[in-house]
């Protein structure tokens, strides 16, 4: 302990340097990055250390060559000006401009500072573009292959297979998986007693052939990954564009997912919505127009690549460049496009380049329209295998609660399980880019229809092993869809601008309802973490937060919707017993009856003779429940 | 346990980032690769007064040749439409109609030389965005509010109230109302660090009472059964799951509120009648005197504004002489009232008092000279015909005023200058938005380069963390 403290006690001496005074002006990142790497970075850093000395990360050119605060005192500095031959830095070529000594000796004095987890050293995993075909462990087995895969994985690590999910619980799960909404009486009434062997996968083909559940619940995802809301900043001066009407059929019509993404990149005037972005009245940084704007979303969005560093300059965190953003920005810019650092123009225009340039090049000087298409084409194509890893990675995500590779959007990290990822980019393809299908073999392995592992803490993505499927958060969405379910207090007209069809002749009359997909954020909605959509949004938040659950616990919209809720239970079975509606009430929120020690605490929250105020009071105690808000 | 237990003057490393939304590249973390030294906080309590709208700094704390009505005077020879009064201070001269804040600006600082950043074209909602987050929209990622970032670094100063509330502003119903939500949030902190909003300050304790038509002992019955239906629960294991253990802890958090004794702060008919009327001047003089209650409770971080609709209150675009003989009537009193009251309670010293507005005016340039903004008079005139000429109708960002009350900043200060003929511009002392903030956060004692890792990069509280904070606008070093 002693020796601890005295370690801290060091820390702080050796760098007063970055106490309370804020920098003056020279700024890592801009300034000093771009002198190291033009003059040092070759034999100094990422492998290369001649005379031993590393300049990769703060403590390395501490080390050797320099002394925070005192410049004058700093090796580099004396090797950067110094006129001996033996001596000098770099030993040839161009010597450092007398402004760029300036800048380092300034650097130096004011301490130092680093980006923070900034290192020159590559990082040692690089992300496959090439589409790869992993070989199923035992090709001649009747298993699963995404659990010949998982098997593998758990047997080489000795970890214990989880458990198989029961009826009831996966059921539910798998309703809210896959439409998004819980499974009505009937349902489960039809589900739970059967005993054919192929129940399960007959009910997750069932679920994704129910067009418009299927389009009704995913159409949160995608109008959050595309950045598409029926309200929003931007449309005031009209900046900004939807896409809902073309969205919403594309998922009715599961549209292929190399076709979808092509009718985004290169589009109709139907869904340029997205490829537009969202244009403010008035200057705006050189690194957000919209030609930017552009570049960020189709990175971001169909390859988990971050390309918001890169567009202001090269990145510190991966290996995107500056020419990469601008690049893809030229693609859809209708003039040349100058390319800015750090908000500066450096003279240069952007030529047009595809992040992946190893699968092509794109003409710079065709026409704007021909250069979207050849984007699109290089975007979805077979040889692409960012493209599938990435979308596979993201449903694999939503279905299981924790990515493959995660976060979700740094595709460039190594996933748990190369063969998995891989193997499910490859099916995808295989496939047709058919999303459903994905699904359904994802729903349909052991993996996913095992029991739900407690994670008390996340960990870091490489810490991370998987050992079976997580508990998911009920999204805005689904917590709002489901009361309204519960109590029949659905809105009565959708909001989105979509052709959208009446429900299949299959639907119980419970599910027949407008979705919270389909309308307007509300408070309520936005305060459980439905997003602005000003940016693209790909994962919500897991936790319930102090806000969020004041909002619930006595906000008007919930309170209102849980009372007339209540009227129109008691109108439906007007001579019901108290017990009659917990059963009710829990079978359809929770799916299972209450335990007798639950029915008599929520016998006495409904009283002998129910009234509206203690049906109210039920309803809210039972979605309040975390059983009910989180997916198990 | 506790979230907020940040160690506040200590070298801040490696914390974990409980509780908070995860954003595409997973939840914001505190950065520990560049340890930042927090500088001490000379205040608890910050009170943001928000001037919504553009509130022109030569009819309110920097007044200029006076002009008085008289039809045909050109108008350019206009530079403020009211006379210069006296305040308590010899150096300071405020306007006509601000006569209570001229005599306790011996307890405050005012700052004239506020220059915000000229985007090219006015949208007050963008500029308000800027103002509250510290960064020119559209951005990347969802930028948090500056009451956010209070929240999020200092945590709430006392654990029962929210740290960040929000009063005065409707979110709904309104012009610009989806712009207005797009900084009125907590960004990528989540909502647990966003802005607890109650926009009518009558209205406040509604907030904080069982829903409407509950009774107290229902709604304690009703949370006594949930409980022992969440004891019952057949979650096993699961119940060690981080969502499980955060939803169950965040509704005993909200449970708590309902029914703390704080509950009282946020209900102003709990005010004797002479002290509410004193406040009352409408909703905003009532959320001074709300906002007064919150500090006496101990919140963290409030803001009360005058509330932003399009072309109302202080966004004149006609009529503004009118216009702001009206609102100078409706702040003055209260926020005199709200600092000596303060002050009277013993508050003042550990509570900075900010008066802001996202830009000033000016009757005839928009923007600053040679900006590329558009026009936006609604009542253009080369001479004056009617009182609706009569105003500084056009959006002036090249100076502006703000004050600065207790919390550790100077008293009876003058800071900053402006030119004493058109253009009005700064001729001392220029202070951004970025060392505005900075200088809020020194108070509260955060670095202005405190940083979040998000999706991977240092997101700062201070725009790439290069905030400078004024060191001469407090009292000591």
């Amino acid at each position: 302990m002693p020796v601890r403290l005295l370690v801290i006690f060091a820390a702080t001496i050796a760098f007063p340097v970055v106490a309370a005074d804020p920098p003056k002006g020279v700024d890592f990142a801009h300034d000093v990055v771009p002198i190291l790497k033009t003059h040092c970075a070759k034999c100094h850093t990422n492998g290369t250390y001649k005379g031993s000395l590393s300049m990769d990360t703060r403590a390395d050119v501490l080390k050797k060559a320099m002394v925070p605060g005192k410049a004058a005192m700093s090796a580099m500095i004396k090797r950067v000006t110094s006129t001996d031959a033996d001596e000098r830095m770099p030993p040839e070529g161009k010597r450092l401009t007398e402004k760029e000594v300036q800048v380092l000796m300034k650097w130096i004095d004011e301490g130092v500072t680093w980006e923070p987890g900034f290192s020159f050293k590559a990082k040692t995993y690089i992300a496959s573009v090439k589409p790869r075909r992993p070989k199923l462990p035992h090709p001649n087995e009747p298993v699963h292959p995404i659990d010949q895969f998982v098997d593998a994985y758990f047997a080489d690590r000795k970890i214990t297979t989880p458990a198989r999910l029961e009826d009831d619980a996966f059921v539910r799960r798998v309703y809210l998986d896959l439409i998004g909404v819980l499974p009505t009486q009937s349902e489960l009434s039809a589900f739970l007693p059967d005993s054919a062997p192929g129940k399960r996968d007959n009910l997750i083909r069932r679920l994704l052939d129910d067009k418009r559940a299927y389009a009704d619940h995913w159409l949160a995802l995608w109008n959050d990954l595309l950045r598409n809301e029926y309200k929003g900043t931007g449309y005031i001066d009209g900046g900004r564009k939807q896409i809902t009407a073309w969205l919403y059929k594309s998922l009715l019509d599961n549209k292929p997912y190399d076709v979808f993404v092509r009718e985004l990149v290169s589009p109709t005037p139907d869904s340029e919505g997205f490829v537009k972005g969202i244009k403010w009245r008035g200057e705006v940084n050189a690194s957000q127009v919209v030609e930017l704007q552009f570049a960020q979303n189709i990175g971001q969005v169909f390859f988990g690549a971050n390309l918001k560093c890169a567009s202001c300059h090269d990145s510190f965190i991966d290996h995107w460049k500056l020419d990469d953003a601008y690049g893809l920005a030229a693609v859809i810019a209708d003039k040349p496009l100058a390319i800015h650092r750090c908000d500066k123009p450096t003279g240069k225009t952007a030529a047009t380049k595809f992040l992946f340039p190893e699968l092509g090049t794109i003409d710079p000087n065709a026409a704007k329209a021909k250069r979207l298409e050849r984007l699109a084409e290089l975007t979805t194509s077979p040889e692409n295998g960012r493209f599938a890893r990435t979308i596979a990675n993201r449903i694999w995500h939503r279905l299981m609660g924790h990515g493959l590779v995660h976060p979700v959007d740094l595709m460039g990290d190594k996933p748990w399980s190369d063969d998995l990822l891989d193997y499910l980019a490859t099916y995808l393809v295989d496939n047709k880019y058919d999303l459903k299908k994905l699904m359904e073999h994802i729903t349909t392995s052991a993996a996913y229809q095992s029991k739900a592992v407690a994670i008390a803490k996340e960990v870091p993505n490489d810490e991370y092993v998987f050992r079976g499927p997580e508990i998911k958060r009920l999204t805005a969405e689904q917590f709002v869809d489901a009361v309204w379910m519960l109590t029949g207090t659905a809105p009565a007209k959708p909001q989105a601008a979509a052709a959208i069809p009446p429900f299949g002749g299959a639907t119980p009359k419970e599910r027949q309802f407008v979705r919270a997909t389909l309308v307007d954020a509300d408070p309520l909605m936005r305060s459980l973490g439905r997003p602005n959509r000003e940016q693209v949004v790909t994962v919500r938040p897991e936790q319930l937060s102090t806000l969020q659950a004041l909002d619930l616990a006595n906000g008007q919209i919930l309170a209102a919707t849980l009372t007339r809720g209540a009227e129109n239970l008691l109108k439906a079975s007007p001579k019901a017993s108290a017990d009659e509606l917990v059963e009710h009430v829990f079978i359809r929120a929770l799916g299972r009856k209450p335990a007798a020690d639950e029915l008599v605490a929520a016998h006495g929250l409904v009283g002998e003779k129910p009234t509206t105020d203690g049906v109210a009071d039920l309803l809210w105690s039972v979605v309040m429940l975390p059983e009910f808000q989180l997916v198990r | 346990m506790n979230n907020y237990n940040l160690s506040r003057r200590d070298f801040l490393r490696g914390m974990s980032a409980a509780s908070l939304a995860t954003i595409a590249g997973g939840p914001p973390r505190l950065l520990s690769a560049e340890p930042v030294k927090h500088p001490a906080a000379t205040a608890d309590t910050c009170i943001l007064l928000w001037m919504a709208g553009g509130m022109a700094a030569p009819d309110t704390f920097d007044p200029k040749r006076y002009q008085p009505f008289e039809v045909g005077v050109p108008v350019e020879k206009i530079l403020s439409t009211f006379p210069t009064i006296d305040t308590v201070v010899d150096n300071i001269k405020f306007t006509e109609g601000l006569e209570n804040i001229g005599k306790v600006i011996d307890r405050g600082a005012l700052i004239r030389s506020h220059v915000v950043a000229d985007l090219g074209n006015i949208l007050h909602s963008r500029h308000q965005y800027h103002w509250h987050t510290g960064y020119v929209p559209p951005q990347t990622v969802a930028c948090p509010h500056i009451g956010s970032w209070i929240a999020r670094v200092r945590g709430p100063n006392n654990p029962v109230l929210p740290p960040f509330i929000n009063i005065g502003q409707r979110l709904e119903g309104n012009g610009e109302q989806e712009e207005l939500k797009a900084f009125t949030t907590g960004g990528f902190f989540g909502t647990e660090f966003g802005p607890f909003n109650l926009p009518f300050p009558t209205d406040a304790a509604d907030a904080v009472r069982p829903p409407k038509g509950m009774t107290p002992e229902r709604f304690k019955e009703r949370q006594a059964k949930y409980q022992e239906l969440l004891k019952r629960s057949p979650v096993g294991e699961l119940a060690s799951d981080h969502h499980h253990e955060s939803m169950v802890r965040s509704i005993d958090n909200a449970y708590r509120l309902l029914n703390a004794k704080e509950r009282d702060s946020f209900d102003l008919s709990k005010e004797p009648k002479e002290v509410f009327d004193k406040y009352n001047t409408g909703r905003f003089g009532l959320g001074c005197l709300l906002a007064r209650r919150l500090t006496e409770a101990g919140a963290r971080f409030i803001e009360v504004t005058t509330e932003y609709v399009p072309f109302l209150h202080w966004d004149t675009h006609e009529n503004g002489h009118t216009t702001y003989a009206r609102m100078k009537k409706e702040i003055d009193r209260p926020i005199a009232q709200l600092i000596l009251d303060l002050e009277q309670r013993g508050l003042l010293d550990r509570t900075l008092v900010v008066l802001a507005t996202e830009f000033s005016r000016d009757m005839m340039i928009e923007g600053i000279p040679g900006s590329t903004a558009r026009d936006q008079s609604r009542a253009p005139a080369q001479k004056l015909g009617e009182m609706k000429h009569y105003g500084l109708h056009r959006h002036f960002t090249g100076s502006g005023s703000v004050l600065m009350f207790g919390g550790g900043t100077k008293k009876g200060f003058l800071y900053g200058e402006t030119a004493a003929e058109r253009p009005l511009l700064t001729t001392k002392n220029p202070v951004s938005i970025k060392d505005l903030h900075a200088t809020i956060f020194q108070a509260m004692g955060i670095h202005a380069r405190t940083a979040f890792d998000v999706e991977k990069r240092p997101f700062y509280a201070t725009e790439d963390g290069k905030g400078v904070p004024v060191k001469e606008l407090f009292a000591k070093g």
